[in-house]
C-alpha cells in the first residue's frame, strides 16, 4: 500500500511537471498579450509529430538530445511567424480580443485536420527516452519518468531564468505590467508579443515531446491537452505564472489519486469540480490578480 | 531641434488636430494650453507615434514620422502621461533599469541610472515596489524611468494634475533641474498657467487642434484670442 501511494504520488509529480510546462506556456501568453490561444493543444500535438519525424522516420542520430535541441529554435520560428502573420494584424481592430480567439481556433482546426491528411488518422507513438526501471524492494519507477520530471523542470528553470535575467526576459516582464509604459521606455511591445508566442510554443512543443512518449500521439489529441492547459491556468489565475505552476502539480496531483483510488473515469469529474469550487469561492484563480 | 509641420489628425468625422505646425528649440521649455478636448494629448500620441497622422515630425533634421513608438523613444523623444504608468510589480531602482536598458543600445548604465534617481529624489525608496508609491512618487519615477532612455525632449502631459501646492512645487523644481542641470529640452502641457508662466520660454495656445497663439508666455496669456478661447475674462 505504502508503495502503491508512492507510485501515484510519483505520477501525480511527473503529471504535475508536464502541466506546468503547457500551462505555463499559455498563462505567459495571456499574462503578456491578453490573447488566448486554442491552437495552444494543436503546437502540442505538433511536438509530438516533431519526435515522431526525427526518431521514427528518419532515425536521426543523438536520440532526443537532438529533438530537443532542434526543437527549441523550431518551435521559436512557427510560434514567432504565427503571431506576427495571423495574430499581430487583428491587434488594429477595436474587438481583436475576440478576432484572436477565433482565429486561433480555426488554426488549431486547421492544424489537426493537417496532421490527419499528412500523418494519417492512426495514432503514432514514439519511443521512450529510457526503457530502464529503477527497483526498490516492491517499488518501481521508471527512467523515463525521471527523464520527463527532469526536462520539465529544466525548462521551467530555463523560461524563469530567461524572464530574470535577460534582456528580452525584462522586457517581457514589463511589457506584461504595462504595455504603454513599455514602449514608452524603447521597448518594441510588438517584437515582445511575437517572442512571447514564440516562447509559449516552445514549451507546447516540448510538452508533446515529453508526454507523447507516455501517450500516444493523436492528430486530433490537442482539444484534450488545450483545455486541460485551460482549465490549469484558469484555475491558478489568468496571468499568473505561478498560480499555473501550483495549479498544475495540484491537478497532476489530483488526477493521480482520483485515477488511483476511485478509476480514471472519475478524474475529469474530479478536475472540474475542484475548478468550479475554486472559482466560485476566488473568482480570479488561486492567484490572479484583480 | 523638434520641427512639427501640417499635423493633422483625423478619428472619422471629428478633426482632433488640424494642420498644426511650430517649432521647439534645443534647451527649450516649450508650453502647451488649451481647454479639455483641444487635441493637446493627441499632439503628443502622433508625436510619440501612438497613432498615424498627415504631416511631418522632424527631430534633429531626421524625420521620425510614422516611427513606431519604441524607435521614436530611441531616437530620444521620451513621455510621461497623465495617469503615471509604471511597472508595479517592478521595484524603483529597476523601474528606472528598464528605462536605462532599452532606451539605448548596450546594457544597464548603472551610474546614469544612479545619477537619475537621484535626480526625482526616490533615492530612499530604492527597493520599494512602484505600485506602493503615493502619486508624487509615480509621477517622480515616471519621470525617472523617461530620462534614463537618456532623451533629447522630455515630453511630460500635465504633471500637476491632481497634485497640491506642496507637490507642484516640488515638480517645478524638478522640471527646472532636468531642463537646466541635464541639458533636457522639456514640452510640458499644463492646465495652471502659473506653472507654465514661471516655467516655460514659449507658450502655444490650441483649441479644436488649431493653433490659437503662440509666443512668449506673458504675452501670449494677455492675447485676446486666448482669453476669450481658454482663460476667460476674469483672468484678464
Amino acid at each position: 500500500m505504502f508503495f502503491e501511494i508512492i507510485d501515484v504520488f510519483i505520477s501525480g509529480l511527473i503529471n504535475g511537471s508536464v502541466y506546468s510546462l503547457m500551462a505555463v506556456g499559455l498563462t505567459l501568453v495571456y499574462g503578456v498579450t491578453k490573447a488566448f490561444n486554442f491552437a495552444y493543444g494543436s503546437f502540442y500535438v505538433l511536438g509530438g509529430y516533431f519526435a515522431w519525424l526525427l526518431l521514427v522516420r528518419y532515425g536521426v542520430p543523438g536520440g532526443y538530445l537532438t529533438v530537443i535541441v532542434t526543437a527549441v529554435p523550431f518551435f521559436f520560428v512557427i510560434g514567432f511567424l504565427s503571431e506576427k502573420i495571423l495574430i499581430a494584424p487583428l491587434r488594429r481592430y477595436g474587438d481583436w480580443e475576440m478576432k484572436v480567439m477565433m482565429l486561433t481556433l480555426g488554426l488549431s482546426l486547421f492544424m489537426d485536420y493537417s496532421f490527419q491528411s499528412v500523418f494519417g488518422p492512426r495514432v503514432k507513438s514514439i519511443p521512450s527516452f529510457t526503457e530502464d526501471i529503477f527497483e526498490f524492494g516492491d517499488f518501481v519507477i521508471l527512467h523515463q519518468d525521471i527523464a520527463i520530471f527532469t526536462v520539465s523542470i529544466c525548462c521551467m528553470l530555463g523560461l524563469r531564468w530567461v524572464l530574470n535575467n535577460t534582456r528580452i526576459g525584462m522586457a517581457v516582464m514589463a511589457t506584461a505590467q504595462n504595455p504603454v509604459g513599455a514602449q514608452i521606455v524603447g521597448i518594441p511591445k510588438d517584437f515582445i508579443y511575437a517572442a512571447t508566442f514564440a516562447i509559449s510554443t516552445i514549451l507546447a512543443g516540448m510538452g508533446g515531446i515529453l508526454l507523447c512518449q507516455k501517450n500516444l500521439i493523436n492528430p486530433m489529441g490537442g482539444s484534450d491537452i488545450m483545455i486541460k492547459a485551460w482549465v490549469i491556468t484558469a484555475f491558478g489565475g489568468m496571468g499568473s505564472i505561478r498560480g499555473s505552476l501550483y495549479a498544475a502539480f495540484i491537478l497532476g496531483m489530483l488526477e493521480a489519486f482520483v485515477g488511483w483510488y476511485f478509476g480514471m473515469m472519475y478524474v475529469q469529474i474530479a478536475t472540474l469540480t475542484l475548478l468550479l469550487v475554486t472559482l466560485a469561492v476566488r473568482p480570479k484563480g488561486l492567484l490572479g490578480r484583480e | 531641434m523638434l520641427q512639427v509641420e501640417g499635423l493633422t489628425k483625423r478619428f472619422g468625422a471629428l478633426i482632433a488636430v488640424n494642420d498644426l505646425s511650430f517649432h521647439v528649440e534645443a534647451g527649450q521649455v516649450f508650453g502647451i494650453a488649451g481647454p479639455n478636448g483641444a487635441g493637446k494629448s493627441t499632439l503628443y500620441n502622433l508625436i510619440t507615434g501612438n497613432y498615424s497622422y498627415e504631416g511631418k515630425v522632424v527631430l534633429d533634421g531626421r524625420d521620425i514620422s510614422g516611427m513606431p513608438p519604441h524607435r521614436i523613444a530611441r531616437r530620444g523623444i521620451s513621455r510621461t502621461f497623465q495617469i503615471p504608468e509604471i511597472f508595479p510589480s517592478l521595484t524603483v531602482e529597476e523601474t528606472v533599469h528598464v528605462g536605462s536598458r532599452f532606451g539605448s543600445r548596450g546594457g544597464v548604465d548603472v551610474q546614469h541610472a544612479s545619477e537619475i534617481i537621484d535626480v526625482v529624489g526616490l533615492g530612499e525608496e530604492l527597493y520599494q515596489k512602484t505600485g506602493a508609491l503615493n502619486l508624487l512618487g509615480k509621477k517622480k519615477l515616471m519621470i525617472g524611468a523617461a530620462l534614463a532612455t537618456k532623451p533629447k525632449i522630455l515630453m511630460l502631459d500635465e504633471p500637476m494634475a491632481g497634485s497640491n501646492t506642496t507637490e507642484i512645487l516640488s515638480l517645478m523644481e524638478l522640471i527646472k533641474k532636468i531642463n537646466q542641470d541635464l541639458g533636457v529640452t522639456i514640452i510640458i502641457i499644463e492646465h495652471f498657467m502659473k506653472v507654465l508662466t514661471d516655467l516655460a520660454q514659449v507658450l502655444m495656445i490650441i483649441e479644436s487642434g488649431t493653433l490659437v497663439c503662440s509666443g512668449k508666455p506673458a504675452e501670449v496669456i494677455q492675447d485676446e484670442r486666448v482669453v476669450k478661447s481658454y482663460l476667460g475674462d476674469s483672468y484678464a
